[in-house]
């Protein structure tokens, strides 16, 4: 198999010897108005991206949808994965609080355990995203197998 | 930031014109609505077929701002294209089809109660799915529960290729109703 395919690694920046411990470098955006009233998401619930509304259900400002920030851990895990991400891949997340407008959100991840499968490894990665002030957002773990 | 001092313009410029759409858009959605909650009853299971056209992946990839060119099989200027990954073809980024499930898990031709938020999923990205590929995504109500005053409505999801029976997707998720 090719090494790159369109500038991108087809093995990602892991193989087999990285070590339980090991810091993924993620994704960084800004929670973009405009992109959280984009139609692909519906704009079916203006929390996401009315003010007016937010503010009278109580939110200090619109908050981006749930899948925004899964998509973006998912992002960084396809950098680090290569391939891999797209077959026998697990991603668990869960939305412990608010992403609001105008936020920005870096993605997070370290290796927490490599089991042996077949002939190399299924890695778990600790997920997270986070703001500026380090305030957690999203929360996960990620498995992907890796030379097996 | 306070209710009263709140403007539909106070995250993106607007003109009266663009501000009265925005308000009217906003109380057409309020219309009359059963909440999540109540939509869903356990074991409702319903199915709906989805034609991933390259047009779709480009604007979900570019609503979460991923430009890895693997996804692409529509560019401009060449319009169309095969796309290159390394399944060959363009492929789906893994989590798009996690996020039309929300169009399954409940009766759309009802009005959608606004304002339920989605909590938790745990997804399980088995096969690449390539771009252009109709998927039929199955989805099944299989819990109602409450957690701290919360209420939460729990699906289960499949999605498969429509021609070949392709298993591509398995998701739980967890929707904090109203």
């Amino acid at each position: 198999m090719q090494q790159t395919i369109q500038g991108r690694s087809v093995h990602g920046l892991i193989n087999r010897d990285t070590p339980v411990g090991h810091v993924l470098v993620g994704v960084r955006k800004r929670a973009a108005i405009q992109l959280m009233g984009s139609r692909l998401w519906g704009r079916f619930n203006p929390n996401h991206w009315d003010p007016v509304y937010a503010a009278e259900t109580g939110l200090p400002a619109p908050i981006q949808t749930g899948e925004m920030s899964s998509a973006y851990i998912a992002e960084m895990c396809v950098n680090h994965f290569g391939a891999a991400m797209f077959r026998n891949a697990r991603v668990v997340c869960k939305y412990i609080a608010s992403t609001h407008a105008n936020e920005v959100i870096t993605t997070h991840g370290r290796v927490s355990a490599k089991t042996p499968k077949g002939n190399g490894f299924r890695f778990t990665v600790e997920v997270w995203a986070d703001n500026e002030q380090g305030e957690k957002k999203t929360v996960g773990t990620v498995e992907v197998d890796v030379g097996v | 930031m306070s209710v009263e001092t709140v403007n539909t313009d106070s995250l993106m410029p607007m003109t009266e014109i663009q501000i009265r759409q925005t308000r009217a858009f906003v109380d057409s959605l309020q219309s009359e609505c059963q909440t999540y909650w109540d939509m869903v009853n356990v074991g409702d299971e319903l199915s709906r077929d989805l034609h991933i056209t390259p047009e779709l992946v480009i604007l979900y990839a570019d609503a979460v701002e991923d430009y890895n060119p693997w996804y692409e099989g529509w560019r401009m200027n060449t319009w169309y294209v095969p796309g290159e990954s390394p399944f060959g073809g363009a492929i789906v980024p893994p989590l798009l089809v996690s996020h039309f499930v929300l169009s399954v898990q409940f009766d759309h031709t009802k009005p959608f109660a606004i304002g339920s938020i989605h909590t938790f999923h745990e997804s399980e990205i088995l096969e690449p799915i390539p771009v252009g590929a109709t998927v039929r995504i199955s989805a099944r109500a299989i819990d109602k529960f409450i957690k701290r005053e919360r209420r939460y409505v729990r699906h289960e999801v499949l999605v498969t290729d429509v021609r070949n029976g392709t298993l591509y997707f398995r998701e739980v998720r967890d929707i904090l109703s109203r």
